[in-house]
C-alpha cells in the first residue's frame, strides 16, 4: 500500500475506533473500538516508514532504498501487547457483567457510587 | 488539539523532505543477521522486546487468575459431528506447526520471527481445539506443564537477555534461540486465553 493511502486509511481507522470508544456505552463495544483504533495506530506507524520505491529491509534483497525498519519493529511488539491487554480487559468486562448484569458504562458508574 | 493533529498529519504525509531510511547493511552490522527488523527487535531494542514478553506473561497470568473465581460454564455445548473438520484438523495441524517452526528458525534471515510464529502455532492449536473439543485437547496438552514451561521460558529469556546484554556477543544462534523461545511463549499464551475463555464462557 502506498504511503499516503496507508496513512489516510490509518487515520480513518483510528478515527472510527476512537469515535466508537467515545460514543457507544457498552463496554464490549468500547473494547472493539479500542481494538480498531489500535489497528489504525499500528498502520499509521508502519506507513510513516514508507519510502517511495522502498523494498523490505532485508539484506540481499536488491539495490535501492528500503523502508524504515524501526516502526515495523515497534508495531510488531505493539500487536502482541495489544492482544494480551485486550484479553485482560475482556476478563474484567466478563467479571463486571457477571456481577452487575450490565455492560452499560453509565449504569455501572451509578451502581458503583 | 487540532493544531497538534494537523502538525502530526503535516509531518507524516511527507509534504516535507523525509530522511532516507538506513540501509539494512548499516542496521544489521555486528549482529550477523540479514533481517533488519529482527536486528532492531532482538538487538538494538532488546530490552523493549524482553520486557514486552514479561508484560505478555503477566497479562496471561492475569487472565488465568482473573477468570478463576468466576463460575465455569456448565457442560460444554457438544460440537457438531463433523468428520471433515476432525480429519482436516488432524491433517492440517502438522503443516501449520512445521511452518511456525520454520518462521521461528528463519526469522533472522527473512520475513518471520518469534511473534508471528507463536501466533500461527496458537491458531493451529485453535484449529485442533475446534476439531477435538477444548477439554480433550487441554488434557492431552498437560496444561500444568505448559504453565510451568511458560514461566520458565520467560525467566530463561530475561536471564539470557541480561547475560547477553552484559557480554555483548551477538550471533545468529542467539536470534534463533530467542525467536524459538518467544514463539513458544506466545503460542502458550494464546492457548491459555483460548482455553480459559472457552472454559468460562462456553465453547465457540
Amino acid at each position: 500500500m502506498a504511503g499516503p493511502v496507508g496513512l489516510a486509511t490509518a487515520v480513518g481507522l483510528a478515527g472510527l475506533g476512537f469515535f466508537v470508544l467515545a460514543v457507544r456505552r457498552e463496554l464490549i463495544f468500547k473494547l472493539l473500538g479500542l481494538h480498531v483504533a489500535s489497528g489504525g495506530v499500528g498502520l499509521f506507524l508502519v506507513a510513516t516508514g514508507h519510502r517511495p520505491g522502498g523494498i523490505a529491509p532485508i539484506l540481499g534483497l536488491g539495490p535501492g532504498p528500503t523502508v524504515d525498519p524501526l516502526p515495523q519493529a515497534l508495531v510488531l511488539t505493539a500487536i502482541v501487547i495489544h492482544f494480551a491487554t485486550l484479553a485482560l480487559a475482556l476478563v474484567y468486562v466478563i467479571y463486571l457483567t457477571e456481577r452487575h448484569h450490565s455492560q452499560d458504562a453509565h449504569r455501572l458508574e451509578r451502581e458503583e457510587e | 488539539m487540532l493544531a497538534l493533529a494537523g502538525l502530526i498529519l503535516w509531518g507524516s504525509f511527507a509534504w516535507g523532505p523525509r530522511p532516507l531510511a538506513p540501509s539494512p547493511a548499516q542496521v544489521t552490522a555486528g549482529y550477523g543477521v540479514r533481517n533488519a527488523v529482527a536486528a532492531v527487535v532482538l538487538g538494538a531494542r532488546l530490552w523493549d522486546t524482553l520486557l514486552e514478553v514479561l508484560v505478555f506473561a503477566v497479562a496471561m497470568a492475569g487472565v488465568r487468575f482473573g477468570l478463576s473465581p468466576l463460575p465455569r460454564a456448565g457442560k460444554p455445548t457438544p460440537l457438531p459431528e463433523s468428520h471433515l473438520l476432525a480429519r482436516m484438523g488432524d491433517v492440517l495441524f502438522a503443516p501449520v506447526a512445521v511452518f511456525s517452526l520454520y518462521l521461528a528458525l528463519s526469522g533472522h534471515l527473512g520475513p518471520g520471527g518469534g511473534f508471528p510464529a507463536g501466533a500461527i502455532l496458537g491458531s493451529g492449536l485453535l484449529l485442533l481445539a475446534l476439531a477435538m473439543g477444548m477439554e480433550p485437547l487441554s488434557r492431552r496438552l498437560h496444561e500444568g506443564t505448559l504453565e510451568r514451561l511458560e514461566y520458565g521460558t520467560v525467566a530463561a529469556l530475561l536471564g539470557a537477555g541480561v547475560g547477553m546484554g552484559l557480554a555483548g556477543r551477538w550471533g545468529p544462534g542467539w536470534f534463533v534461540a530467542v525467536n524459538l523461545a518467544i514463539a513458544l511463549e506466545v503460542a502458550i499464551g494464546a492457548w491459555v486465553v483460548l482455553h480459559r475463555f472457552a472454559a468460562h464462557r462456553g465453547e465457540l
